[in-house]
């Protein structure tokens, strides 16, 4: 991958894939799995958790490894609140504290391990990942999402398969103009990228594409085009507002794109879909909205888990003038990988790109030369050119 | 680490100050219809539809989309030639001499 200077090959540089994980709220899928009272085993951060649903509702998160000697909770048992460790039965409380060894009198000091904050909204469990060890920020807050858990919209269908690569590939593509073309089967006419704070949003603006439309049953309204409103809130978790603008009607979908990493060359590439029910489309068409748009989706990521696989993982991608902010995008996305006092203003600070396709060049062609004719006749002279 | 934008080595941005509050940002357009803008904290501290934005300037609720004055002041110095482009995408004879005067050639959409 490395040529002598003097060639002119440009070089692939890259360092190796950092071993830390990003701060930050992770989706480990929806809640209801988690809920059949039975712990489950989770590979993520590097490491391996357990998730267990405690007697008071509440879902929680652990290390898998028992402080006593070392036994896999996620193959316990729950009891009442706490995960009963299959080894020496000893019981772990969702704070992480040993509650209660059945054969001893007491627990000894410092019986504590890694619990992992939790939050379990919208239908969706996440957990709080910080290398720092503090609580959730505030300012990161994850936003409610509109139609989730609601009888107008449909459930969510959700999707989920592991990826074999750094999870910096699927960040990639929320500034890859293109993959609009090829994920969101659409003509981008208008697009801009807001990234500022701890959150990368993406506007969208675009023509359906003839060759992938959701499919409405006979006799249904034209397409004529969407818009989207996504946005990362944090390193991994990304919502986006997807409305379908028919000839006389829109249709409403909200999809989340979310991960969460295994380890450094591993992680969980996750999708969910609701859409809204409303007159012309009932509880069957908006699941056929939905299946359809899961669809396309699922195709396009499998596209892009095909190049994943076999691509080299590039820190200097060489850009020409018709790509995205991919290098401001990474300068966002690197805060997460920092600690909270060494986080830069470049990282946060706002910055935009913005490709608006509905105002032609001729338009602004014409707007140069009859500036420059203006300004020639007031000098009395025609204009060179 | 983090890298430059190999682009910025071609073409670095340049400072726009918008006509209307004076918050001054970095601009850089590669084509007409491209247009990158990097913000500073004293820009977005000066930026008036910013301050007023009911979120404060935060994309949060997607309430500050963008500044009016400061498109419009991006557009001006774009069609002025005070922004230069990169090479192969200004129109015609579209470098327009430096500092002509931006008054007539407003551009709203």
């Amino acid at each position: 991958m490395t040529t002598a200077p003097e060639s002119g090959v440009r070089a692939i540089e890259a360092a190796a894939a950092p071993t830390r994980f990003a701060r930050g709220w992770h989706c480990l899928g929806l809640a209801d799995k988690f809920r059949d009272g039975k712990p489950h085993s989770i590979q993520a951060f590097g490491q391996k958790l357990v998730v267990f649903q405690s007697g008071d509702g509440k879902l929680n998160v652990l290390d898998a490894y028992c402080r006593h000697m070392g036994g896999d909770l996620s193959q316990g048992t729950v009891k009442g609140d706490e995960i009963a460790c299959p080894f020496h039965d000893w019981r772990w409380g969702g704070d992480g504290r040993c509650k209660q060894i059945p054969y001893a009198r007491r627990v000894p000091l410092r019986a504590r391990t890694a619990a992992w904050p939790t939050l379990d909204q919208d239908g969706m469990l996440f957990v709080w990942n910080d290398p720092e060890g503090n609580p959730p920020r505030e300012e990161e807050a994850l936003p409610m999402i509109e139609g989730a858990l609601d009888d107008e919209w449909t459930d969510w269908l959700w999707y989920e398969t592991v990826v074999d690569t750094n999870v910096r590939e699927v960040i990639d593509n929320n500034a890859d103009m293109a993959h609009f073309f090829y994920v969101h089967l659409t003509f981008p006419t208008y697009f801009k990228n807001i990234f500022e704070g701890h959150i990368a949003a993406q506007y969208m603006n675009g023509k359906a594409r003839e060759d992938a439309r959701p499919r409405l049953p006979e006799g249904s309204p034209q397409l004529i085009g969407n818009t989207s409103v996504a946005a990362y809130y944090g390193p991994s978790f990304m919502t986006d507002e997807l409305t379908y603008n028919y000839d006389r009607m829109d249709v409403r979908t909200t999809l989340i794109n979310c991960h969460y990493p295994i380890d450094e060359n591993s992680f969980v590439l996750q999708y969910g879909i609701i859409v809204k029910k409303q007159d012309g489309l009932d509880e069957k068409a908006a699941m056929e909205v939905a299946n359809t748009q899961a669809l396309y989706v699922r195709r396009g990521f499998e596209q892009d888990v095909q190049i994943w696989k076999n691509k080299a993982r590039i820190d200097n991608p060489l850009l020409c003038e018709e790509d995205g902010p991919v290098y401001q995008l990474r300068r966002w996305y690197e805060q997460f990988y920092v600690d909270v006092a060494d986080i830069e203003p470049a990282m946060v600070e706002r910055f935009e790109y913005e490709l608006d396709t509905t105002r032609p060049n001729e338009v602004w062609e014409k707007q140069v030369q009859d500036n420059l004719a203006a300004k020639a006749a007031a000098q009395g002279r025609t204009p060179v050119s | 680490m983090i890298r430059p934008d190999n682009r910025l080595a071609d073409l670095p941005m340049t400072p726009v100050e918008c006509q209307r509050c004076h918050a001054t940002v970095q601009v850089r357009k590669s084509s007409w219809q491209q247009t990158s803008v990097q913000w500073d904290e004293a820009g977005a501290r000066t930026c008036l539809e910013r301050r007023s934005s009911p979120s404060g300037g935060s994309i949060r609720d997607t309430d500050f989309f963008t500044c009016a004055g400061l498109r419009e002041s991006i557009a001006q110095a774009a069609l002025s030639g005070e922004i230069p482009m990169v090479e192969g995408s200004a129109p015609r004879g579209g470098r327009g001499p430096a500092g002509a005067p931006a008054e007539e050639r407003a551009v709203t959409q």
